[in-house]
C-alpha cells in the first residue's frame, strides 16, 4: 500500500514535471485582453487573491504554537522577529533608500523587497488595493523579466516596488517552478545559499534529481505552503508536512533501518552534509567595492559543512543567545534529527539582555552599526533610542536551522557512519551512559548484517 | 668518489620532485581563478543561447575579465534579468582554449 503510494506520487510529480508547463486556459482570452494584474486570474479563480492575503507568503508571519516565550495570540515571522541570521525585520529595515554613502551615493534596500505585493500594499496588509496589489507573475510565471521587480519613487516620492504585468509573463503561467520559489529563498539571508544552504538541483537533491519541483512536497493548498518544523523557521499556514506523507513510517528493504525510524528522523542519515552561512557579525560590518557595507559573514557551500545532531520533539527553545530544538533521548517522543548550526553576533540591550534588531540603511551607508541599532529603536519606540544604541553589548547567539534538503540516498549514512568508534554520534552527549555507548560503538550491532550486505554487493 | 655521487644524486632528485610539486602547484593555481567584479556587460544571444559572455570588472585590480558563461542556471538568470549589468558578482573561472570558463558565478548580494 505505502510502496504504491510512493510509485503513485512519484508518477505524479513526474506528470506535473511534464505538465506543469503545459498550456493554461485562458491563453486566448489574456492574448486578447492582456494581463491587468489579479484580476484577470479572478476571473477564473475568484477569491484567491483575498485568500492569499491570509497566508504566510503575504503576512510574513504567522501565531506559533510551538516556540516558547511568545504570546500565542501574536503571530511571528520575518514581519518582527529579532533573529541574528537576519538582525532586521520587515518593521524596522523596511524597504526605504539608504542615506548617502561616501560617494554620495544610495541605493534601496529592505527585509520585504521579496515580499510579493507593490510594497505601498505591503507585509500584511488587507482589503481592495492589497488584493489588487498582489504579484501573482512572480510566482507563477516563467517568463517574469525581473527588470520591472524594482524599486523606485513613485511622483509621490513613496518606495513603489515594480511588477512586471505583461502579457508575454502572463501567458506562460502555471505551476510553480523551481526558479519561482528560488528567486526570493536562495538569496535570503544576506546572498546566494547564505541562510539555508542548499541548492534544489540534480546535482544536491536526490528529489530534484527525480524531476520533482518544491511544490510537489510543500504542496499548497488554497496557497496555504505545508512546511516542516525547523526551529527557525517558525511563520507557518497551519499545514506541516513529512517525508512519511509520501515514504510511509517503513521506508526501507532492510528491516534494521526500519527499526530506526521511530527514533531516527529520515534527515538524520539521508541528509548528511549541509552547507551556507556558518557565521554572521552584524556588529562589524565590511566596506564593499560598490562603497556600500555589508554584515562580515562566513559562507560555505551546499554540502560543505556537517551536521550537528540533537533529539528533538518540535518544540522550540527561544532565548536571546540559543534559538533550537528542544528534546531528549528519554521523553518519548523526540527524533533525533539533523540541524545546520549557525552563530551570529549583533548587539544586546545591556539593561534586559534582549537582542536588538538593526535598520540596515544606516550601516549600509556608513557602516555605523549602533546607528542601526539606534534607528530600529526608534522604529520600535523604545525609550531613549540613543542611549540604547550607544550602550549596546555585542554578543553571539546559536541558532539550530532544519536540515531538510541536500536529500541523498545513494550517499546516506550506513551503520558504520554512526556506529563505527569515530562515528558522526556522539552518543555521550546524546544522554546515553559510557556502557551504552560502548555497546552501540560495538561492530557486534552491525557486522553480520554489513558482511552479509559485502557479499552481495560483490 | 662514491658518496658524492650518491649526494648529488639525492639532491638531483630532490630538485626534479621540488619542481615537479612547483609545476603541480602552478598547474593548480592557473586552472582556477576567482575573483568578484560588478558586471559591466552581458552578452547573450536570445532565449534559447547556450552560452552568454559578461564582462567583470575585477574588484582589485580594475580590469575588465571576459567570462563565458555555459550553465544552465546562470544563462537563465541573464535571459529573464535576474543578473544584470551593475551586480556584483563572485566568480571562479577556468582557462579553456583561450576563454575564461565561469565554474561558479553568483550574486554577492541577498537580503
Amino acid at each position: 500500500m505505502r510502496r504504491s503510494a510512493l510509485v503513485g506520487s512519484m508518477l505524479f510529480a513526474l506528470l506535473q514535471a511534464t505538465s506543469a508547463r503545459a498550456e493554461h486556459p485562458g491563453k486566448s482570452e489574456i492574448e486578447k485582453s492582456g494581463y491587468a494584474g489579479p484580476s484577470t486570474c479572478e476571473r477564473c479563480h475568484p477569491g484567491k487573491a483575498k485568500e492569499f492575503l491570509g497566508t504566510v507568503h503575504w503576512k510574513h508571519a504567522s501565531r506559533v504554537d510551538n516556540v516558547e516565550h511568545l504570546d500565542p495570540k501574536a503571530e511571528y515571522g520575518m514581519k518582527n522577529r529579532i533573529y541574528t541570521m537576519c538582525n532586521g525585520n520587515d518593521v524596522v529595515n523596511d524597504l526605504k533608500e539608504t542615506p548617502k554613502n561616501a560617494a554620495g551615493k544610495s541605493k534601496f534596500t529592505g527585509c520585504n523587497t521579496c515580499h510579493p505585493g507593490n510594497h505601498l500594499s505591503d507585509v500584511g496588509s488587507t482589503g481592495p488595493e492589497a488584493e489588487a496589489a498582489v504579484d501573482c507573475l512572480v510566482c507563477h510565471s516563467t517568463d517574469y523579466d525581473f527588470r520591472q521587480r524594482k524599486p523606485h519613487l513613485d511622483d509621490r516620492g513613496r518606495v513603489v516596488m515594480g511588477q512586471d504585468r505583461s502579457t508575454k509573463a502572463a501567458l506562460s503561467i502555471g505551476k510553480p517552478t523551481v526558479k519561482n520559489c528560488m528567486t526570493c529563498h536562495e538569496a535570503a539571508g544576506g546572498g546566494v545559499l547564505v541562510k539555508r544552504g542548499f541548492a534544489f538541483n540534480k546535482d544536491t537533491d536526490a528529489h530534484a534529481a527525480k524531476g520533482m519541483v518544491c511544490v510537489d512536497c510543500h504542496a499548497a493548498k488554497n496557497h496555504k505552503m505545508p512546511t516542516g518544523y525547523d526551529p527557525n523557521n517558525w511563520a507557518n499556514d497551519g499545514v506541516r508536512l513529512s517525508c512519511a506523507g509520501c515514504h510511509g513510517e517503513k521506508p526501507h528493504k532492510l528491516a534494521a533501518y526500519n527499526d530506526h525510524t521511530a527514533r531516527i528522523a529520515c534527515q538524520t542519515c539521508h541528509i548528511p552534509r549541509t552547507g551556507g552561512a556558518v557565521a554572521k557579525d552584524f556588529t562589524v560590518w565590511e566596506r564593499g567595492a560598490d562603497g556600500y557595507y555589508e554584515p562580515t559573514t562566513l559562507k560555505k557551500e551546499a554540502n560543505e559543512t556537517a551536521p550537528v545532531y540533537a533529539w528533538y520533539d518540535k518544540t522550540v527553545r527561544n532565548e536571546p543567545h540559543f534559538i533550537g530544538p528542544h528534546g531528549s533521548r528519554k521523553d518519548g517522543k523526540s527524533k533525533l534529527y539533523p540541524f545546520k548550526i549557525y552563530m551570529g553576533k549583533a548587539f544586546y540591550d545591556r539593561k534586559t539582555g534582549q537582542l536588538l534588531s538593526m535598520d540596515f540603511a544606516p550601516p549600509m551607508a556608513t557602516g555605523d552599526t549602533r546607528a542601526g541599532v539606534e534607528s530600529a529603536a526608534r522604529t520600535l519606540g523604545m525609550k531613549n533610542p540613543a542611549q540604547v544604541a550607544k550602550d549596546a553589548v555585542p554578543g553571539w547567539q546559536t541558532i539550530y536551522f532544519g536540515s531538510d534538503h541536500l536529500v541523498t540516498r545513494s550517499k546516506a549514512l550506513n551503520c558504520i557512519n554512526c556506529h563505527g568508534v569515530n562515528g558522526v554520534l556522539d552518543f555521550k552527549a546524546l544522554g546515553y551512559s559510557h556502557a551504552e555507548a560502548r555497546k552501540l560503538t560495538n561492530p557486534e550491532i552491525y557486522f553480520k548484517q554489513l558482511v552479509q550486505q559485502q557479499k552481495e554487493e560483490w | 668518489m662514491k658518496k658524492p655521487a650518491s649526494i648529488m644524486l639525492v639532491v638531483a632528485r630532490m630538485l626534479v620532485v621540488a619542481l615537479m610539486l612547483v609545476g603541480i602547484a602552478g598547474k593548480a593555481s592557473a586552472a582556477e581563478t576567482k575573483m568578484v567584479g560588478v558586471i559591466t556587460q552581458i552578452e547573450i544571444s536570445g532565449k534559447d543561447a547556450k552560452v552568454a559572455t559578461a564582462t567583470l570588472k575585477d574588484n582589485k585590480t580594475g580590469e575588465a575579465v571576459v567570462i563565458t558563461v555555459q550553465d544552465d542556471l546562470t544563462l537563465d538568470k541573464f535571459k529573464d534579468h535576474r543578473i544584470v549589468e551593475g551586480d556584483e558578482i563572485r566568480c571562479k573561472y577556468e582557462a579553456k582554449d583561450g576563454k575564461n570558463v565561469s565554474t561558479y558565478f553568483r550574486k554577492t548580494a541577498g537580503c
